[in-house]
């Protein structure tokens, strides 16, 4: 890491000379921006799941990817596995925690509030459970970082020629495609994935045709929430482990579903490449925290002027 | 008795004890709870004028207090203006950022509106974190400014002991309290709850909902600005973190969902059975079980939601009236059920 940084710092004064090696540095921050972008991109894929069958957004998002985390965490170092081969634990248990979350907290609310089409208390509930989760991690496990230093991946590069790439944020990419995929084919073939997605379109005429919407919500919720246990195991070889992670990929994840359109699959990968892509190019032109406010102000265009993002599909808003 | 006359005598009352308390309260510690839990109650009620009467969820309210907040120190750290001008400059700035803000988001649907009002509200305190001077005045970013205990005096809004902030904050929440409640009796209410419940119906009635939901926004965000100042005023160092929030944002609304958004009494209720449950845990738990006050605040939220969803003012205040109904033996309609000699 230190090394790294004296390097960009070199690099950053010779910008005008060295034209090259210039190209080089913005390339390997575009490779490594969308590699991480990726990442993003699984990590809301859960969320524009959740939001295209149950037209909520899920506010806990944050506190399900920090909890899978911690789940990944104690998974890896109670067997001392290599980290990808925790997703066997990891995604059936966050399945069914998302499963019951759902079927246990969010369910009644649904139908108390059962002729409004996005009821808000959701939201506002899904905000409660944000901060019992966020908490309750706080006071069993303590706010220390933690890290598993001796996974197989962490901090490997890739040379490629003058460029390095990340190997975990590598993996990361693989995963994300792979899993974008599986989730597609799954809506599109199988006879539970229709029934998901008949019930996102029309839920009245969905549970005409015999379709258990409630059913169908537990398993939607326990899908995104497996997802986001994949994007957790993506997450745990490089990132740093503590109760309130979740808030970052939280508000990010909002961006992405936003700016990809909710619902959408593709959209959501789409989107959280560019927000990547952003937080890797732009520090190299101005402080890392405006760049975080161009995410913001980004954001707040794209739900000015089209809300439904890239591919979403357009509501009556 | 009449129940018009009980009930103007338990507020007399309350009015009694809550105008006495410092007399009888010396601790300068218990002071600043209540103090803080005045100022809560505050917050909540400006807040419920866009939350509970517009009918939608802002999430990101700390913005004004932030303006607020650094509207007035800026302009007495700097050109030596008095902080009560401050407060009412920084309410005016927070009322233009309330309705630049409103104009776009309240086209959105519910979801979208609580988003838009978090991406501003992170947006606004991120540009402040990263400005150190915006032209001539002094903003120092993540650092924040301090306000040097020097000038004591009722004029630059500073005192030495807490008892004065104790009234001012009283008399505040009084205030906004009256306001809410003419307001909710007022053409605008009534324009707002419609175009809250049924803004189509409302619309073709000839109401300008978009209008009415625009106006209350101003109202809350320059009231909720005055707040930022004696928040300034009271702890003498703001800095983006404390003033301008997710946290604080979400505390509020919390708080007044709790409590019952949409009435008048629900925030201040709110307020009154949280803020001690935070204080205390932290005082007594901080240390040892640290957030344990928000796993508490998370729980009674689901709690409340689920079961009560228009908040615990509903009942407590069907208790309430039906205490006044058995007392005065009289209903609310006014059939006296029985005769006290």
């Amino acid at each position: 890491m230190q090394m790294r940084a004296s390097f960009a710092k070199w690099r950053s004064l010779h910008l005008t000379f060295n034209r090259d090696a210039d190209m080089n540095f913005i390339l390997e921050g575009t490779i490594n921006g969308i590699l991480m972008g990726s990442i993003y991109g699984l990590t809301a894929l859960g969320l524009t799941v959740i939001f295209g069958v149950l037209k909520v957004i899920n506010f806990a998002h944050g506190s399900l990817i920090m909890v899978s985390m911690y789940v990944a965490y104690w998974a890896i170092i109670f067997t001392g596995v290599h980290p990808y081969i925790a997703l066997i634990i990891v995604v059936p248990v966050m399945y069914f925690f998302g499963y019951y979350l759902q079927d246990i907290i969010i369910k009644p609310i649904f139908k108390a509030e059962k002729d409004i089409r996005e009821p808000i208390t959701v939201i506002i509930v899904t905000t409660g459970v944000w901060y019992i989760l966020d908490n309750l991690t706080l006071l069993i496990f303590g706010p220390q970082y933690r890290s598993i230093q001796n996974n197989p991946l962490r901090g490997k590069m890739l040379e490629f020629g003058d460029m390095l790439i990340s190997v975990p944020k590598l993996w990361g990419f693989v995963t994300a495609v792979i899993t974008a995929f599986a989730i597609y084919w799954f809506l599109q073939k199988t006879r539970t994935g229709r029934a998901i997605r008949a019930t996102s379109l029309d839920r009245e005429a969905a549970s005409l045709m015999g379709i258990n919407q409630f059913k169908i919500y537990n398993i939607a919720f326990g899908i995104g929430t497996a997802v986001v246990g994949i994007s957790a195991v993506t997450l745990v070889p490089f990132y740093n482990i503590f109760p309130s992670v979740g808030v970052l990929f939280d508000i990010k994840g909002f961006i992405i579903v936003v700016l990809g359109g909710l619902g959408s699959i593709g959209g959501a990968i789409l989107g959280g490449i560019i927000i990547g892509l952003i937080e890797s190019i732009a520090p190299m032109f101005m402080t890392a925290t405006w760049a975080e406010a161009i995410v913001y102000a980004l954001f707040l265009v794209v739900l000015f002027v089209k809300p439904s993002g890239l591919f979403g599909v357009k509501y009556d808003w | 008795m009449t129940r018009k006359n009980i009930n103007t005598s338990a507020f007399i009352l309350l009015g009694f004890v809550a105008f006495g308390l410092p007399l009888v309260l010396r601790s300068p510690t218990y002071l600043h709870i209540i103090i803080l839990l005045y100022l809560y109650a505050y917050l909540t009620t400006s807040w419920n004028l866009v939350g509970g009467f517009a009918g939608v969820l802002p999430l990101g309210h700390s913005a004004f207090i932030g303006i607020g907040a650094y509207a007035s120190t800026i302009l007495s750290l700097q050109y030596g203006i008095s902080p009560w001008i401050g407060m009412i400059a920084g309410g005016l700035l927070a009322a233009i950022a309330g309705i630049l803000i409103g104009l776009p988001t309240f086209k959105m649907r519910g979801a979208y509106f609580a988003l838009a009002t978090i991406a501003f509200g992170e947006g606004i305190r991120v540009m402040v974190e990263n400005i150190d001077n915006l032209g001539p005045l002094k903003i120092n970013g993540p650092r924040g400014l301090q306000i040097p205990p020097t000038h004591i005096g009722f004029g630059n809004f500073m005192f030495a002991g807490k008892e004065p902030y104790y009234y001012i904050i009283l008399v505040m929440l009084i205030g906004v309290l009256a306001f809410t409640y003419f307001i909710s009796r007022s053409k605008l209410g009534y324009y707002l709850n419609a175009g809250g419940e049924e803004p189509e119906a409302a619309m073709s009635l000839g109401v300008n909902v978009a209008r009415a939901k625009l106006i209350a926004m101003a109202m809350s965000s320059f009231l909720t600005a005055l707040a930022g100042t004696f928040y300034a005023q009271f702890t003498l160092y703001i800095h983006p973190k404390s003033v301008m929030s997710l946290d604080f944002s979400f505390e509020i609304a919390f708080i007044a969902l709790i409590g019952g958004r949409g009435s008048i009494a629900g925030p201040v209720l709110g307020a009154l059975l949280l803020r001690p449950v935070s204080d205390f845990s932290r005082i007594y738990f901080g240390s040892t079980l640290p957030g344990l006050h928000l796993v508490i605040f998370g729980t009674v939220l689901i709690l409340v939601m689920i079961f009560q969803p228009r908040g615990l003012q509903e009942p407590l205040s069907k208790f309430y009236n039906t205490l006044l109904d058995r007392i005065s033996g009289q209903t609310r309609q006014g059939e006296v059920t029985h005769e006290y000699s």
